[in-house]
């Protein structure tokens, strides 16, 4: 079967929804000041948990894009040389998604995104111990959202209780409501339309996003960029995101 | 026809039985009226008895093509409910074998194992002949003769070496 | 001088009798009633270890699992990236110990080895109570451990089937096939013993057996299914053992990670199970014979020797696996895999790889070689106990140890365990105490199956030396 078929039958015989697009992404590194403005942002539209200082310091934290830091040099003669906000990359090839046991990571096949059912997962793990970009967190414990926190949560997103994988989701979210808007309006989504949060919360517009199946949209224009590189390419994950850096 | 009676006799050791065997024989019981029950497992060839039959194999061969069966249902079950995962087939060619593998083996495993039940009559826990002794390393010869040549087959047991020969009773085990 | 040539010749003969159990036939009833007295003896030392073990299984096996599950794997030492930790271990582990018993009673079966006649009883125990922690211990790892049914395939309202993509659905169809199978074949034989405990016994213990005798009598055409049955079992579960492992070890190969996506991680983990599981076969071995009654006359030096040079020859191929493996992940050159090693070696964790090799190939090949060490049983028992030590190691640098090091540095963080600790000793209590009460029920040794051995072993002459000949029974 053709996953890149719109209009698939799924199980029994229901249309697949029509989607509007393949979704992409670009990053570009030269413009990213590190400011992790991203991650904040990520934090509240996605309702992510706040783990705590140990658990930080453990490596346990949940973020979805984290913003890496490279360096030359030794201290006290040290170059910062770019930061590299990693996410998940949504790879066509996920290497994640064959080795879930009960299906939690799956491949969409109309908007061709990588998506985590919270309610299948188990918690095995393997597809977070299989992503080369180590791109997912697992919720370790029940975190606590004292109040007023709860206030802020986003009532479109699930809330994760421990036991599950997540990770980015490309705002799936706000492309359904870019879709149900435009699809009662009649038309098609315009490119800019809408963002997910880490690209509407950059300062420097570093993170684009956008239709890579629309050769006019910005996100495909840049992509094509001389500057561009795929993470990992030599695995073969065919990942979604473009990172853009010069020398 | 005489009624036919059951004896037991047992003998401690393999030689003084097989000679036993053959007397009766020579004394006219076929075979099917005679049974051999040890506590340690002694071939029928040692005995001059004729080779047993046994289901166990064809019940294996016939659990592990049902093994096989209930695989590839595992198997080709996804076309039906088709989920995309990582550039991977619907039906996987590697991992499709290793299923198929696994319950093969396990069709034949434990078809095997029921097949010794259903072919000894496992379990049954109604009184059967038997004597204690057996487990303890002495051969007992099982054997249905007519009722009035009782007298002649014991004397012929005991002049061969049996311990005791006695009427087999059905004993709760 | 014929009578002392003669007299020589007897003191030869009752030296082999001496050495080999084959050799040294006792009356059926005698061997039947020194088993039963092992069963029946019990020190107040027994029943003080049971109780302590009894302790430690309640608070660190089921306290310390049911606080794990109540508060999420926070509690473990679990983290991004060693997603899998002591949990993974302990099920490589285990199964690791568990083919020892298949190997015992199923390899050396087919190849006729008779000085495994007086324990495969005992290894195939450790085969069944050996997977019983595996099970724990995967079950243990996973986050939402009251879902685990969904890895099974039953009709469900969500119209999902497990993921027959994932090595761990092919895990579960692996380890639930050789569980039953060794258990089984842990069955079948024990019938004719069930049958002579059931003649044996009175009280509580006779109905126990009369149950699970099933009525066995020793008929012909009983004897005929069991030993069919026993023959196809013995030929078929090789390759089921072999696969079980291979699937476990596939479950690190299938992934992308460096060091783990190794071609030879199949064989490689068969072979570590073997080499634990031996060692641990021999540990059993010279506890029940020093701690059980009667249980000198059965199992003897010459069984020990025949395991340690078993266990010599499973030392060399691990050793010879372990070099291939890392002789081809240090030449090819890949950056990550070469952090990786230097990792192994050089890391804050070095000194468990360099422990590993020497407890794993220095010690077998230094002390195995010699024919009296080999005999003698606490050598080969202290000997055992290190390559176990060793192994667990080898597991711990495959699992978190090479898990930390990754394609994104920014991630790298050493594995600290946690509730693991406890929970892994809980497991080992678990182990010892279900052996423990086992040999109390179970005649570890299978009499019928020595006293068949006994049947075809004699001496025989050949010119001036006698020798130990065995007649092919079958």
């Amino acid at each position: 079967m053709n996953i890149l078929d719109l209009n698939e039958k799924g199980a029994k015989g229901a249309l697949v929804e029509e989607a509007q697009g393949k979704w992409g992404m670009v990053i570009d590194q030269d413009l990213c000041t590190g400011c992790q403005a991203c991650v904040a942002a990520c934090a509240m539209e996605n309702n992510i948990a706040f783990v705590g200082e140990e658990d930080a310091g453990y490596g346990r934290s949940l973020q979805w894009i984290r913003v890496e830091r490279f360096w030359e040099g030794e201290y006290p003669e040290v170059k910062m040389t770019s930061f590299q906000p990693k996410l998940c990359q949504h790879c066509h090839n996920a290497p994640c998604e064959p080795v879930c046991p009960v299906f939690a990571a799956v491949h969409s096949p109309s908007e061709d995104l990588n998506l985590q059912v919270y309610n299948r997962c188990v918690g095995t793990r393997y597809c977070g111990n299989n992503c080369p970009y180590q791109a997912r967190v697992f919720n370790w414990r029940d975190y606590e959202r004292p109040t007023p926190l709860n206030n802020q949560f986003n009532p479109d997103v699930t809330v994760r209780r421990r036991g599950v994988m997540e990770k980015c989701t490309f705002c799936l979210q706000r492309i359904h409501r870019a879709e149900d808007a435009a699809k009662a309006e009649g038309r098609e989504i315009l490119d800019g339309e809408f963002a997910p949060a880490c690209a509407q919360a950059c300062p420097a517009d570093a993170i684009v996003f956008g239709r890579l199946d629309d050769p006019d949209s910005r996100v495909s224009q840049l992509s094509r960029q001389r500057r561009g590189v795929h993470l990992l390419e030599e695995l073969g994950t065919l990942p979604r995101v473009t990172y853009l850096k010069g020398e | 026809m005489a009624d036919q009676i059951s004896l037991l006799a047992v003998f401690p050791d393999l030689e003084p039985a097989a000679n036993a065997i053959d007397t009766l024989r020579s004394l006219g019981l076929s075979d099917e009226n005679m049974n051999v029950i040890s506590g340690v497992p002694v071939t029928e060839a040692m005995l001059g008895r004729p080779r047993q039959w046994t289901n166990v194999p064809r019940l294996a061969l016939g659990g592990a093509g049902g093994g096989f069966l209930v695989g590839t249902f595992l198997v080709f079950t996804p076309l039906l409910y088709f989920v995309p995962v990582g550039g991977q087939p619907t039906v996987p060619g590697p991992p499709s074998v290793v299923i198929l593998f696994e319950l093969t083996m396990l069709g034949l495993l434990i078809s095997t194992f029921l097949g010794v039940f259903l072919d000894s009559t496992f379990p049954s826990y109604r009184p059967m002949e038997y004597v204690p002794e057996i487990s303890d390393g002495k051969i007992g010869i099982l054997y249905h003769c007519p009722a009035d040549k009782e007298e002649k087959f014991t004397k012929a047991m005991t002049a061969l070496g049996a311990e005791r020969v006695e009427l087999a009773e059905e004993q709760q085990l | 001088m014929a009578a002392t040539s003669q007299h020589l010749e007897l003191s030869h003969e009752e030296r082999l009798r001496e050495q080999h159990l084959m050799l040294d036939p006792k009356p059926r009833g005698e061997m039947n009633a020194m088993v039963m007295e092992a069963m029946h003896t019990t020190s107040w030392k027994f029943w003080v270890m049971a109780v302590l073990l009894g302790g430690i299984v309640l608070i660190g096996l089921f306290g310390a699992w049911g606080y794990l599950i109540a508060e999420g794997l926070g509690v473990a030492g679990v983290n991004r990236p060693s997603y899998w930790g002591i949990f993974l271990v302990n099920t490589v582990f285990w199964i690791g110990i568990s083919h020892a018993g298949t190997f015992i009673s199923a390899i050396l079966r087919v190849f006729k080895a008779e000085f495994r006649r007086p324990f495969t009883r005992a290894a195939e125990l450790m085969t069944t109570f050996g997977l019983v922690q595996a099970g724990f211990s995967i079950f243990m790892h996973m986050g939402r451990v009251w879902l685990a049914y969904w890895l099974f395939p039953y009709p469900n309202e969500r119209q999902l089937w497990p993921n027959f993509h994932s090595p761990l659905s092919w895990d579960l169809l692996a380890i639930t096939t050789y569980l039953l199978a060794s258990t089984m074949y842990l069955f079948l034989p024990l019938i004719p013993d069930m049958a002579m405990a059931r003649d044996r016994s009175t009280g509580w213990r006779k109905n126990a057996y009369k149950i699970l005798a099933l009525g066995f009598r020793g008929t012909e055409g009983e004897w005929t299914h069991l030993r069919t049955a026993m023959s196809i079992f013995a030929f078929a579960i090789i390759p089921v053992m072999f696969s079980v492992h291979t699937i476990v070890a596939w479950d690190f190969a299938a992934a992308t990670r460096p060091g783990w996506s190794s071609t030879i991680f199949g064989p490689y983990f068969v072979v570590g199970a073997l080499h634990s599981g031996m060692g641990a076969v021999i540990m059993v071995l010279a506890i029940v014979r020093a701690t059980m009654k009667n249980m000198k006359y059965f199992i003897r030096p010459e069984h020990f020797d025949a395991i340690g040079k078993l266990m010599l020859i499973i030392s060399m191929t691990w050793a010879y696996f372990f070099f291939n493996d890392y002789i081809v992940q240090w030449y090819g050159g890949d950056r990550w895999t070469k952090e990786l090693l230097h990792w192994h070696e050089a890391g804050p964790m070095g000194w468990m790889w360099f422990l590993m090799l020497i407890v794993n190939v220095a010690i077998p090949w230094l002390v195995l070689w010699n024919k009296k060490w080999r005999s003698t049983p606490w050598v080969v028992f202290v000997v055992g106990l290190l390559i176990n030590v060793g192994m667990y190691i080898e597991r711990y640098i495959i699992i978190p140890i090479s898990l930390t090091i990754n394609r994104q540095p920014f991630t790298w963080r050493l594995y600290k365990p946690g509730i693991e600790i406890p929970l892994s000793i809980g497991t080992l209590a678990f182990f010892i105490l279900l052996y423990m009460l086992a040999s109390k029920f179970i005649p570890l040794v299978p009499v019928w199956e020595v006293q068949e051995g006994q049947m075809a072993h004699s001496v025989k002459k050949f010119g001036r030396e006698t020798v130990v000949t065995v007649s092919e029974l079958d």
